[in-house]
């Protein structure tokens, strides 16, 4: 089992229920027919290497030089060998003279003046240059228009949660997913709870079968406040809206989009499915700029009447907890590490790595981040196509749905929002006004009086 | 003695058989080789146009010169159902061919996207096109094969791809920019509409275009509306029976033709892609170019227009009162069956019985559907070929109004409810609020039970924009309904108030 998750040709791996991880995939085959509850889970498992091998040297564009498109891009050149970041595009020269910095100083890696570009339209100058990979890390709401123009060009891909704020822009991403599928691309998605060895190891225990059936959780991201730029007076109102974009629902897709997609994603990842519908209420309570909510609450819905409670808030001084919670008929987990039977006992515990001090800390041995690129790298290097990118959309549009009942008030289907024409953000992108109502969403109608 | 040992030899009856069946299997399939060649299928001559049309379609007419033969898509791609399918085909092919007369075969109704269904399987697309999401592949084909990835049993394949294997002139799934462009000879264009200062019947001209129209009188009366619980055929919606009156007004002689309609549409149409905030400089905005070809290949000219929305009907009747300066609209509902009925209380304006004529029915076992009075009147599923026809040659009703049932369903300006208020009512407009819209009339594909006077039917707008790939849909047409068009009224007196 363990050789297994070692061994990135053996991605493809078969769970059966009677088998406790206790044969390989010839046994569980042998034993299905005799076996009455009999569960087969298939789910393709990243690499999971320390680093990745080495290979053909690897050329990676950034598209978005902001905090995370820097992180992103220092997780790939800390991947393996002969990695390089040859080119990048943003919004503004601030933040490309920031990320070149940044990258200069940690990791020596220089990028040509000729190769930095600006503009709405500078990812289509990245892609016309000779690379391998780009990584993906504007604002979300650019991000099925990139990913999609990525797949065209044949380029492998990083990219970042969420992948899409409105159903239009969803469907895009999945469809150019489904284009990449077939065209053997690698795309890694930023949803790194997949290439966590902890989570991993636990969801293996929950297909096995350790907890019985699923019947209903919880999942949380409840934090302190987000935060924000204040608008100034020398920038358009574009501008202040993207430098303060994760605060705009049509560049981020609201919080619940934007970083609880996370959580959501786990929990459809362990369950195998996505909610058919949902039922939620939210509100903006106390955030400074932008127009998103800070809090929402959402009863996703899933196929066998499984009901999954998802909570989320960006508000300081409440309690906090980002985590997960999934009940079976024999025990529950927190999917990250642990599983307890019924009765509160452990039943089964994640063992972490120990410190150079020889003590165990609740750390993985790489850091997810980095584990991310590495498995990236490795499918590329290995020619062994790595995708979750449809996982990734699918999760999305879960979060999506929430949203729009929330704003709405009304249960909202997966059926409907796979249908639905909406689509968010001004008609027109130029760095000047705005062209948008900024429209706080009010449930309901109110009484008459 | 020898013989019989020798055949009751284990071995020698092994080999029999073995050598039996290898006869039968290489032999079938030889048979099958033979009988499944492009030069078999058109053998037979009784579609030579299927032939010369499927050798100028993309199925083998294309640069990769790769060659799509007759039964890669009639029949199912290899693999057990193919030989079933095989002999069952063969068995239907023979059947018409001997028992048929060719002649009388409805070739129009088999271009339909219905009958390609039937005619055309899935499994045999799918088996070459196995990649829905090619690089390349626009937008619009990507919301398409979204949608049809997670509705197979739900819409198919040559819903949009209808032409692949027979080539169409004309027909396209796709923007269509140049639709009602074509240049027309202009022998005299109207600059004025016609004048109406009294209750009788008008021929009215569409300035700025060519185009005229006949505009009937329909005297106001009193009527009965809805059908009596023994019609048959009735539906629950035709009820409860309740007494109408109904004012004076005008009515179009026949349904809106293409012509008429593409006086509007040129007049009025945008280039881009309509939108509900959309708003044209003199408040009348008119449809964008449609997706695929609205005339389906019939021809236009005086054939009812169809597959406008019911929003693009509203518009229409907007700007025809602009430019006559009259007030043009949808009929009501109750407007609608009065003028229909023309004084009658039958099912039909005309003499008959629903049973008599209808396909349904014990009847239908012994006899055949009689046509020939019904079939003076109505455009319908038994006599109109599997598409809307020109209104020469058909008699009016009572009120000189032609096509009232058949050719084309219309569209009311009531929405639609199931059931009608009980209480007598004066020019009733319908319920305050609804989903869709009511049409009456039915249509060139209706039975005999379903243009009775009486019989109701509605607007389906979700099903009729399934093959629209378009974000959004278009409010001005539908991919997926050919058989509503419109007929207009005029209120009398004809200017108007404001």
């Amino acid at each position: 089992m363990k050789k297994e998750q070692h061994n990135p040709s053996r991605r493809h791996f078969l769970v059966n229920a009677s088998l406790a991880g206790t044969a390989g995939i010839i046994g569980a085959a042998a034993l299905l027919e005799g076996c009455s509850k009999k569960k087969k889970v298939e789910y393709p498992f990243p690499p999971l290497l320390d680093k990745a091998p080495d290979g053909k040297p690897l050329k990676a564009a950034v598209i978005g030089c902001g905090g995370r498109g820097t992180g992103a891009a220092i997780n790939f050149l800390n991947a393996g060998n002969d990695l390089s970041i040859v080119a990048c595009a943003d919004m503004f020269q601030d933040r490309i003279d920031k990320f070149r910095a940044q990258l200069k100083e940690e990791k020596k890696v220089e990028i040509p003046d000729d190769k930095c570009f600006i503009g709405f339209d500078a990812y289509k100058k990245v892609l016309e240059l000779d690379i391998d990979l780009v990584i993906l890390a504007t604002p979300p709401y650019f991000r099925a228009e990139h990913f999609r123009a990525a797949v065209e060009a044949k380029k492998h891909v990083f990219t970042e949660k969420p992948v899409a704020v409105d159903p239009v822009g969803a469907r895009a991403f999945l469809a150019a997913a489904k284009k990449a599928e077939t065209l053997g691309l690698t795309v890694v998605t930023g949803t790194q709870r997949r290439h966590q060895r902890n989570y991993i190891e636990t969801f293996r225990k929950v297909a096995e079968g350790t907890i019985g059936d699923l019947v209903g959780g919880n999942c949380y991201w409840n934090q302190s406040k987000l935060w924000h730029v204040n608008p100034k007076k020398e920038w358009s109102e574009m501008e202040c809206m993207l430098r303060d974009w994760v605060n705009w629902c049509w560049l981020s897709g609201d919080h619940i989009v934007e970083q609880h997609i996370h959580n959501i994603d786990v929990i459809n990842w362990f369950l195998g499915k996505y909610p058919v519908s949902a039922v939620a209420f939210g509100s903006r309570q106390r955030r400074v700029t932008g127009d998103q909510y800070d809090n929402f609450s959402v009863d996703f819905v899933y196929e066998g009447n499984i009901h999954i409670h998802s909570m989320c808030r960006q508000i300081n001084d409440c309690t906090n907890n980002v985590s997960e919670y999934l009940r079976g008929t024999e025990g529950y987990t927190n999917c990250e590490d642990t599983i307890w039977k019924p009765d509160g006992t452990v039943l089964w515990q994640f063992e972490y790595p120990k410190n150079e001090k020889g003590e165990v800390v609740r750390e993985l041995k790489v850091n997810p981040y980095d584990q991310e690129h590495i498995d990236l790298v490795t499918a590329i290097r290995t020619n062994k196509p790595f995708n979750e990118a449809e996982n990734t959309v699918k999760s999305n549009i879960a979060a999506i749905m929430g949203r729009m009942s929330a704003y709405t008030g009304k249960e909202v289907t997966w059926d409907e929002v796979m249908q639905s024409e909406l689509k968010i953000g001004p008609a027109e992108m130029v760095l000047g006004k705005v062209n948008y109502p900024v429209v706080i969403p009010v449930p309901g109608s109110a009484p008459e009086v | 003695m020898f013989l019989k040992k020798f055949f009751h030899h284990p071995g020698i009856l092994l080999g029999a058989g073995l050598i039996g069946g290898m006869v039968l299997f290489y032999g079938g399939k030889k048979a099958t080789e033979v009988t499944s060649t492009d030069a078999f299928c058109a053998s037979c001559h009784v579609h030579p146009h299927a032939t010369d049309s499927w050798k100028q379609s993309t199925h083998y007419d294309n640069q990769r010169g790769i060659v799509v033969h007759c039964v890669d898509c009639h029949l199912p791609p290899h693999g057990f159902p193919y030989l079933r399918e095989k002999v069952k085909t063969g068995m239907r092919d023979v059947w018409s061919t001997l028992v048929k007369d060719q002649e009388k075969i409805n070739w129009e109704e088999k271009k339909t996207p219905e009958a390609a269904e039937r005619h055309t399987y899935q499994a045999s697309c799918i088996a070459c096109h196995s990649n829905l999401f090619p690089r390349g592949l626009s937008r619009e084909g990507e919301e398409a094969h979204l949608y049809f990835s997670d509705h197979q049993n739900e819409i198919s394949c040559v819903r949009c791809h209808l032409q692949v294997g027979h080539y169409r002139e004309g027909a396209i799934h796709a923007h269509n920019v140049d639709f009602g462009k074509q240049a027309t000879v202009t022998v005299q264009v109207f600059t004025e509409p016609a004048k109406v200062d009294s209750f009788v019947s008008f021929t009215e001209r569409i300035p700025g275009s060519t185009v005229q129209f006949d505009m009937v009188t329909i005297p106001g009366g009193t009527f009965v509306m809805g059908s009596p619980a023994d019609e048959p055929f009735r539906k629950p919606d035709e009820g409860p029976r309740h007494t109408v009156h109904i004012r004076p007004f005008f009515m179009g002689k026949l349904e809106v033709s293409w012509d008429e309609y593409l006086a509007f549409f040129t007049q009025t149409g945008g280039t881009g892609h309509g939108t509900q905030q959309e708003k044209a400089v003199d408040g009348i905005s008119g449809p964008t170019p449609p997706w695929g070809d609205p005339a389906q290949g019939w021809g236009r000219g005086t054939r009812p227009a169809i597959t406008m929305t019911w929003q693009a009907a509203e518009a229409y009747c907007k700007w025809l009162s602009k430019v006559t300066g009259k007030h043009y609209r949808l009929p009501t509902e109750a407007e609608w069956e009065y003028a229909a009925r023309g004084g009658t209380q039958g099912p039909y304006f005309f003499e008959g019985n629903p049973k008599k004529y209808s396909r349904h029915g014990w009847m239908r076992k012994i006899v055949a559907p009689d046509t020939a009075v019904i079939g003076r009147y109505v455009i319908y599923g038994m006599n109109s070929g599997g598409k809307t026809a020109e209104p020469s040659g058909l008699l009016p009703n009572p009120f000189g109004l032609v096509n009232m049932l058949g050719n084309v369903a219309e569209f009311c300006s009531d929405w639609y409810a199931p059931e009608y208020p009980a209480a007598e009512a004066e020019n009733p407009a319908g319920p305050a609020e609804g989903t869709e819209k009511v049409i009456r009339g039915g249509s060139f594909m209706s039975d005999a039970a379903d243009v009775r006077c009486a019989a109701r039917d509605y607007t389906r707008t979700t099903d009729w924009l399934k093959t629209d790939p378009q974000i959004p849909k278009s409010i001005w047409w539908y991919s997926d309904c050919r058989h509503v068009g419109f007929r207009v009224v005029c209120d009398y007196p004809v200017h108007k108030t404001k």
